[in-house]
């Protein structure tokens, strides 16, 4: 698994060529969809026990336990402040084991992620009208739109997951 | 456990037979190829470095041996002789003779004659003709039945004993939850072959931790050179004594201590001891005494540096403080000694120009004391003005498992390293009062101030600690008293739990940046818990204190 590298081949050339798939490890933030590339997902797991991290942002949830290995857990709707009022984490939640170049990072979410596959030409580059909706659009491949109607929207972990960005707090230096 | 000379005996060998197959191997393509210049330089540098080894050793003949024939290399090497003719058969027999030789001084045997080889050797240096008879054909034929030997020891990478100690220390970790698991369940074949689990895996650790451990000399080795050239640079005359090489400690907490240890000793010779004039003013005698020494103390080894110098002024370093704003007049009178030495290991604190004395002590000793601290050691310093100072470098032997104590907030199990904590207490409210907004105790006549761990970790924002306030003390309070650079600190915690060796993993991005932990353990509950760093702490407690 550590193998898989992230730094995939480069976008342009996979545009190229229309009949490409792409796999997408989807789930649910707020009310919306959200998917990440496969390739970029280690494991999915029921979330471990979070020990909580004294002098982190609050969109870091904790420690875990993880095979062996200790990662960040981190809840995107917070994060992104996508979290509806008066709907906290449900009691079972489940992590989505995500790498990086050097470390590994666990997303917090409240369903189990699916598996999807679409066509890599369904994901449009991020329209301009979400960039001042909050800060999650510095992170976005892309946005889908499926067929049946409803839109993925595509992270892109490799801009997500740098050290600084991961220890930003939110609203503070959103604009930099 | 083997002495130093056994050690050193053993070193040898492996790196004789080492370059004895490599000449060998030389000899061959230069007898293919007489011009061959990379092998005939590999050969000069080999002879070259047996030499000097054998000598250091003892075996003179040995180094003879290698010594004439690192001369006729070179004349090769300069083209005043060829590869050719009856040398070549003397060259041979002159490494068959090395081989010979190594293969005596392994077997502990008296080395095989060597003088018709040598006066051989002579002969060629001095451009004559060897002295050659048949037997010595004979003799290249034996030597060719019995070259195929392999050393007794292996070169191995650090990196791979790294390896190997991540892995049993996740397996001692792995080790301690399955012991966990058999007790609860109280099966008495699971908790026999759980028994036996522990054992294997506490003679495995013990044994990786072992193939780690070198002597200190190995570092020590280096420092007459050193001290050479820095009393030579400040023309003074230094005599260095060592002793304490053979004690053992891990590979790595040597390498990480070597640029502390380089520091600790260019400051005693540069600043610590006089020159020979103000020795011989003094009263002292006119060569300054430097001791490098190690010892091991329970499970720590100490690396003491002593010079006879001139001391650390104290009052100088007490108004230097004030001056910096480390601490206000009125406290810093009421500090003694080792309360004052602290400060020399406050970033950029220098006492350079201002005072003579001791100029420059403290320059980069934060970088020592950093050094320390990422290895969770401690450093001792005495001094007494006139006579001398002494630096001790506290250790642990192993860098894999610590001794720590849990403690419990916010039923959240913490680890602190019990190099740090000097003792546990239970106060009573009428124990403890409120000085300027903190609470304080008494321990060992000593007032030592009282944090509440919950305040120190989880209290927002850079601002200070709000003030304490004697009402909210209620019913006992359990406090772990740490110490850190001489400054006792107590950390109130809602219990303790147990006292355990852990296994520290360091925190992986991108969490390692908050300096507060020195890492997380993994209990035998499958518990994630984590390491306080007691340095940090007290640092943030100072920082933030009403």
């Amino acid at each position: 698994m550590a193998e898989i590298e992230l730094a995939a081949p480069a976008p342009k050339s996979e545009r190229a060529k229309p009949a490409e798939l792409v796999q997408l490890i989807v789930f649910r933030l707020g009310d919306e969809d959200y998917g990440i590339r496969i390739e970029q997902v280690k494991e999915v797991t029921v979330t471990p026990e979070v020990a909580r991290m004294p002098k982190t942002p609050p969109f870091i949830k904790g420690i875990a336990n993880l095979r062996g290995d200790i990662i960040a857990i981190i809840d995107l709707e917070e994060r992104f402040r996508l979290r509806p009022a008066g709907r906290p984490l449900p009691e079972r939640s489940y992590t989505v084991a995500v790498e990086a170049a050097d470390y590994t990072l666990g997303l917090m979410v409240r369903e189990v992620p699916r598996p999807f596959t679409l066509p890599l030409s369904q994901i449009e580059p991020a329209p301009e009208f979400v960039q001042d909706s909050s800060t999650r659009d510095k992170y976005l491949e892309g946005i889908a739109k499926l067929p049946e109607g409803g839109i993925i929207i595509v992270l892109d972990m490799r801009k997500l997951l740098t050290p600084s960005e991961v220890m930003r707090l939110p609203g503070k230096g959103a604009s930099s | 456990m083997k002495t130093r000379d056994q050690e050193y005996r053993e070193l040898f060998m492996a790196e004789a037979l080492e370059y004895y197959d490599s000449m060998s191997r030389h000899l061959s393509e230069l007898e293919r190829n007489p011009d061959a210049g990379p092998a005939l330089n590999e050969l000069f540098r080999l002879m070259h470095n047996l030499k000097a080894n054998a000598r250091a050793m003892g075996f003179t003949d040995l180094g003879e041996v290698a010594h004439h024939l690192e001369t006729l290399f070179g004349l090769i090497r300069d083209h005043e002789r060829t590869f050719s003719g009856p040398l070549i058969r003397v060259v041979f027999a002159g490494v068959d003779a090395l081989g010979s030789m190594i293969r005596a001084v392994g077997a502990n045997q008296p080395l095989p004659d060597a003088s018709a080889l040598l006066e051989n050797l002579d002969r060629l240096v001095r451009g004559e003709a060897p002295v050659l008879d048949d037997e010595e054909t004979i003799d290249t034929e034996e030597e060719s039945n019995r070259k195929m030997e392999l050393s007794d020891l292996v070169y191995i990478q650090v990196k791979k004993l790294d390896n190997l100690l991540n892995l049993v220390g996740e397996l001692v970790i792995d080790r301690d939850r399955i012991m966990t698991l058999a007790q609860e369940l109280d099966n008495p074949a699971l908790l026999a072959t759980a028994q036996h689990l522990f054992r294997i895996s506490d003679d495995l650790q013990y044994s990786v931790m072992d193939a780690r451990l070198v002597g200190v000399g190995v570092l020590l080795n280096k420092f007459p050179r050193v001290v050479r050239d820095v009393a030579a640079v400040e023309d003074k005359q230094v005599e260095l004594t060592m002793s304490g090489q053979d004690v053992q400690i891990d590979r790595n907490i040597l390498q990480i201590i070597t640029d502390a240890l380089l520091h600790l000793v260019r400051n005693a010779v540069s600043h610590g001891l006089e020159t020979t004039e103000q020795r011989l003013k003094a009263g002292k005698s006119p060569v300054g005494q430097l001791t490098l020494s190690a010892l091991t103390e329970r499970d720590d080894v100490l690396i003491q540096v002593r010079d006879d110098g001139r001391g650390i002024d104290t009052e100088a370093v007490r108004r230097k403080a004030v001056e910096r704003g480390l601490t206000t007049a009125k406290a810093a009178a009421t500090l003694d000694e080792h309360a004052v030495w602290a400060f020399l290991f406050e970033p950029g604190f220098s006492m350079a120009q201002q005072v003579t004395d001791i100029s420059g002590r403290g320059v980069g000793l934060d970088v020592v004391k950093l050094a320390l601290d990422s290895l969770g050691g401690q450093l001792r310093v005495e001094s007494q003005l006139g006579v001398g100072t002494t630096f001790t470098l506290v250790l642990p032997t192993s860098i894999a498992v610590k001794g720590a104590l849990l403690v419990e907030v916010d039923e959240r199990p913490y680890a602190v390293p019990l190099l740090h904590t000097d003792t546990v207490l239970a106060l009573h409210p009428g124990q403890i009062s409120v000085v300027g907004g903190v609470l304080v105790t008494q321990f060992h006549e000593q007032s030592v101030p009282l944090v509440p761990l919950r305040q120190l970790l989880y209290d927002e924002g850079d601002g200070p600690l709000p003030l304490a306030d004697k009402n909210d003390v209620n019913g006992p309070q359990h406090v772990l008293v740490v110490n850190y650079n001489n400054r006792r600190l107590g950390l109130v915690v809602d219990r303790f739990l147990r006292q355990q060796n852990i296994v520290i993993k360091p925190l992986s991005k991108p969490l390692d940046t908050i300096d507060l932990f020195g890492g997380v353990t993994l209990l035998g509950s499958g518990q994630v818990c984590l390491v306080l760093d007691v340095p940090a702490l007290t640092r943030l407690f100072l920082n933030k204190r009403p």
